[in-house]
């Protein structure tokens, strides 16, 4: 999933100050949960109050889209629910805000979260972590599924580094040693042999900038 | 929501099937109960008994008129019952739900209104006839009363009871007998005859059919003490004097024909490894008896051969000093001067091989236990002659009856059951007798007798949870007391009534809450949990099913989210979690809520405060002080507190919010006070950037912990003016 958080309430009405009437734009996309209706309809009421204790009135409409990556879902969702508004606030990831500057120039958005990176939720830690670093160049299958460019903090090919220090990765005690996990799946798997090859860095071409499918 | 205009017991609890399996979906307890009584119902019902002790007891009066219907003797089974913990998923956990002892709390209070309860409709339809006048029999009687007929029992003895009338006082007090019995007769129109021996010249099955009885129940018991035997022998020595059955001696003290020292400076052997034997042993201990037992069983009872009494009783009677000898057989029995002087006991080595009952017995290995007094408790046997001279026996001397109907293959009409069928529990005695007035009524109706009889259970598994609660500990009097100062009252102290809501509140609630209800029966819901999905709104991410305490959540792709609602309990935390506002509970939709919180704001002065609490915290009305700015809204779980609402009531202009969850150890549900917590810590902190964290506050209160739940209210009302006042200036 995509891994955001919630911009600081504060940094949000100093956005959406300037303007009365506000679209709130929720994704039922990749984040968990899901920042659906349910958190555009919670942001509204949050900012209602927010904006009293400024003396300054909103009014909000709240509405889901499907996925605010995809242009042809956000214009069929917003488009009907334009009249009257002068700002637009997206709940998505970053792509969100970008696809609705993209459809309607003429209307300023603005982002209601942070985007982080691409991870999964811990969910008894109640935590999101960081699993895939989107290199263009997946080395999983190598890894025994374990990803070392997002997961070590050097994000070492051919790892442990001298900073693994009993599972443990020297930049944080409570981050695991990637390099540690790999080899301890490596080897449940038998397959340790693979830590004998050498691995060349990551082509950072095949990222770029722009893919053909 | 609470709405108190709701009549009591409307939620007639109805029966589940399971989809996978086609049975009867039940929680185990209410499937080990041979009269299928509603444990957790009734355990519900007195989690949420009121605070106020006269509407409680009004509560448990109710409580107790609804488990009458299924089994009039229940205070007599509360002291000696307890098949339900047996199968209890606590026990597994840290102990069974000590459901005997709150079936005793609710007899307590019962039993003094019972006097005054109103008879029932007088019978309209044919004479029945009842044999014996035990569990079985009484069981038989009520439920043909019930169904209109004219019950009479035929009762060999001078009173009724049967089987009940060896129970020692002190674990069952013979006027919880006298007063459920006597005050049965006259609430069911059930007629007695006393003194009416069956077979042996006097009466037989034509002469009750002659006198107008259309159909009989047969429910003599096993009156008769087994002698010992070795292989199929009887046991020399039997006839020496000290020789005796222990039966007759529970008997005879119950009856008061014992002295209380009888067995002072005397050494007493009890043979017999039941709970009978441990009630003659304990019943010689408090006549002055030094008692030793001895029983073929040995101490382990995990294995096949493990002795059959229960732990209660063989702890029971070692603390008051009851020596107990494992693995022995007795061979012969030894006098002198046709004085009883000892037995001779050889190694059991084996008790039970694949024929059944059938020990096995080392004579290498033998030794002699000496003693005045030689009790022996080793089972019991049904009159065969009556039986035989009616003809209702196989060509193998057994009875010959059909176990689904209970009717007699030999005789049309004739219906046999309780312990002369086989030996067991008092409840299951009590079951027979209920199955055979089913059969009477079919016989009598000419309709078919087995269709739709045939049932099968599934047990719920036990719901996940965070903590398990300690089982209670039994309060026993001190051995000291037990044995000299009142030896035969009962030594088992009760619960008070917080006790026994704070063990009913242990119960976990495993079966479905269609055949439970207690909720609907307190007006706490409109119905049955039930979960609505919008099936346009969802948008697959799955919380639900991750949320849901009871895995009653479904997700298949591309499919919304689906609902078994037999397994749903209606708590609400997937409704909170829903990001997509997808799903709807049952009493607690958004829409009713959002309208109780605006009608709520409406009448309260400032500062206002709402509260959002769990059903199950059982708290004290909000008057006096209270009464004018604090309204609540009661939730059936804190799990379904929703941060939406919070916000609505801000909006609202309700001043400050607070949550009243239980203690997560309290918490009925896996998370649901947890996840109540994380929720609202989260809107807490979105709060404090806007400055209103001060206006909401989430805290524990324990199940009917007034003071905590008072001194909250007061802490947080003076906050709120507080505020108020800051943001005047």
């Amino acid at each position: 999933m995509i891994v955001t958080t919630q911009k600081p309430l504060d940094e949000i009405l100093d956005f959406i100050s300037p303007y009365k009437y506000i679209l709130i734009a929720g994704c039922d996309g990749c984040t968990q949960p899901p920042r659906s209706i349910k958190e555009a309809e919670t942001l509204s009421q949050l900012l209602e109050l927010g904006g009293r204790q400024r003396n300054k009135e909103f009014t909000f409409k709240a509405i889901t889209v499907v996925k605010q990556c995809d242009s042809y879902l956000t214009a069929t969702a917003l488009k009907p629910q334009l009249d009257d508004v002068e700002a637009v606030l997206s709940l998505a990831c970053g792509l969100g805000p970008q696809t609705i500057a993209e459809l309607f120039p003429d209307i300023p958005v603005f982002p209601a979260q942070n985007t982080h990176f691409i991870g999964m939720e811990e969910r008894e830690a109640g935590t999101l972590e960081a699993r895939c670093a989107a290199c263009g160049d997946c080395l999983l299958a190598l890894t025994g599924g374990i990803c070392p460019v997002a997961r070590c903090a050097k994000s070492l090919l051919n790892g442990p580094c001298g900073g693994s220090k009993n599972g443990k990765c020297e930049v944080d005690p409570d981050k695991d040693c990637a390099w540690m996990l790999i080899y301890e799946r490596l080897k449940q798997q038998g397959k340790l042999d693979l830590l004998k090859e050498i691995r060349p860095p990551i082509d950072h071409q095949l990222s770029g900038w722009r893919v053909r499918p | 929501m609470a709405s108190q205009e709701v009549p009591v017991w409307v939620g007639e609890v109805e029966e589940v099937i399971d989809e996978a399996s086609g049975k009867v979906y039940l929680p185990p307890c209410q499937i080990a109960c041979p009269l299928g009584e509603d444990i957790q119902r009734n355990n519900g019902m007195i989690a949420l008994l009121p605070l106020d002790p006269g509407e409680a007891s009004r509560q448990i009066i109710e409580i107790g008129d609804e488990i009458y219907e299924k089994n009039p003797l229940f205070p007599i089974c509360s002291y000696i019952c307890g098949l339900c913990e047996k199968d209890c998923n606590y026990k597994d956990q840290t102990g069974a739900v000590r459901r005997t002892l709150l079936l005793r709390f609710l007899a307590e209070y019962y039993l003094s209104y019972l006097k005054t309860k109103p008879p029932i409709a007088a019978p309209t339809r044919e004479k029945v006839a009842v044999i014996g006048g035990g569990p079985g029999g009484l069981m038989c009687a009520y439920t043909l009363s019930k169904k209109g007929y004219q019950a009479t029992i035929l009762e060999r003895n001078s009173e009724l009871g049967g089987a009940l009338r060896y129970i020692p006082q002190y674990r069952l007090p013979q006027n919880v007998i006298g007063t459920t019995l006597n005050n049965l007769l006259r609430i069911a129109h059930i007629e007695v005859n006393f003194g009416v021996s069956m077979g042996d010249g006097s009466k037989t099955l034509d002469n009750l059919k002659k006198d107008g009885y259309k159909a009989v129940f047969i429910a003599t018991g096993t009156p008769i003490p087994r002698p010992l035997t070795i292989g199929k022998e009887q046991v020399t020595g039997a006839d020496l004097a000290g020789v005796m059955f222990g039966l007759n001696l529970l008997y005879d003290t119950n009856q008061g024909k014992v002295s209380p020292q009888l067995f002072k400076g005397k050494r007493v052997i009890v043979v017999g490894g039941g709970n009978v034997a441990f009630d003659v042993a304990r019943t010689a201990r408090r006549v002055g008896g030094d008692v030793c037992l001895v029983c073929l069983e040995c101490e382990d009872k995990s294995c096949k051969d493990g002795i059959p009494a229960d732990l209660e009783e063989i702890e029971g009677g070692t603390e008051e000093g009851i020596k107990i000898t494992y693995s022995r057989g007795v061979e012969e029995i030894i006098g002198e001067d046709g004085k009883f002087q000892k037995i001779k006991c050889p190694r059991c080595t084996s008790v039970f091989d694949e024929s059944g009952f059938n020990p096995e017995l080392d004579r290498s290995d033998v030794i002699y236990l000496e003693g005045d007094v030689l009790l022996v408790t080793i089972g019991q046997a049904l009159e065969r002659a009556f039986f035989q001279q009616e003809g209702l026996l196989d060509e193998r001397g057994r009875l010959d009856i059909d176990p689904l109907t209970l009717m007699s293959n030999r005789q049309e009409g004739i219906f046999i059951g309780g312990d002369v069928r086989r030996v067991g529990f008092a409840a299951e005695a009590m079951r027979d007798g209920v199955v055979a007035a089913e059969s009477m009524d079919r016989y009598l109706n000419g309709k078919d007798l087995k269709a739709g009889r045939e049932k099968e259970y599934k047990a719920a598994a036990i719901p996940k949870r965070a903590h398990y609660k300690p089982q209670p500990e039994l309060m026993w009097a001190p051995v000291e007391e037990r044995l000299n100062i009142e030896p035969f009252e009962p030594f088992e102290k009760g619960f008070t009534l917080e006790e026994a809501a704070a063990e009913a509140r242990r119960c976990l609630c495993c079966g479905p809450c269609v055949s439970c209800k207690a909720c609907i029966a307190l007006g706490l819901r409109h119905g049955s949990p039930k979960i609505e999905v919008d099936e346009d709104a969802c948008v697959r991410c799955g919380n639900c099913a991750f949320y849901c305490p009871y895995e009653a959540v479904k997700l298949v792709y591309p499919g919304a989210a689906s609902f078994d609602l037999v397994y749903c309990k209606g708590c609400g935390l997937c409704v909170a979690k829903c990001p997509a506002m997808a799903l709807k509970l049952e009493s607690w939709e958004r829409e009713r809520i959002s309208a109780l919180i605006s009608k709520l704001s409406s009448e309260m002065e400032k500062p206002k405060i709402l509260v959002f609490r769990c059903q199950w915290g059982v708290f004290p009305p909000l008057d006096g002080e209270f009464s004018k700015n604090i309204r609540a809204i009661d939730l059936p779980c804190a799990a379904r507190v929703d941060i939406l609402h919070i916000l609505e009531a801000f909006q609202k202009g309700v001043d400050g919010v607070l949550i009243a969850a239980c203690p997560e150890e309290d918490c009925k549900r896996e998370r649901g006070s947890r996840e109540a917590q994380r929720s609202v810590a989260a809107l807490q902190e979105r709060l404090g950037q806007i400055g209103f964290q001060e206006r909401l506050h989430f805290c524990t209160v324990a199940p009917r912990c007034v003071e905590v739940f008072d001194k909250e209210l007061a802490q947080f009302s003076q906050r709120i003016a507080d505020v108020l006042a800051k943001e005047a200036t």
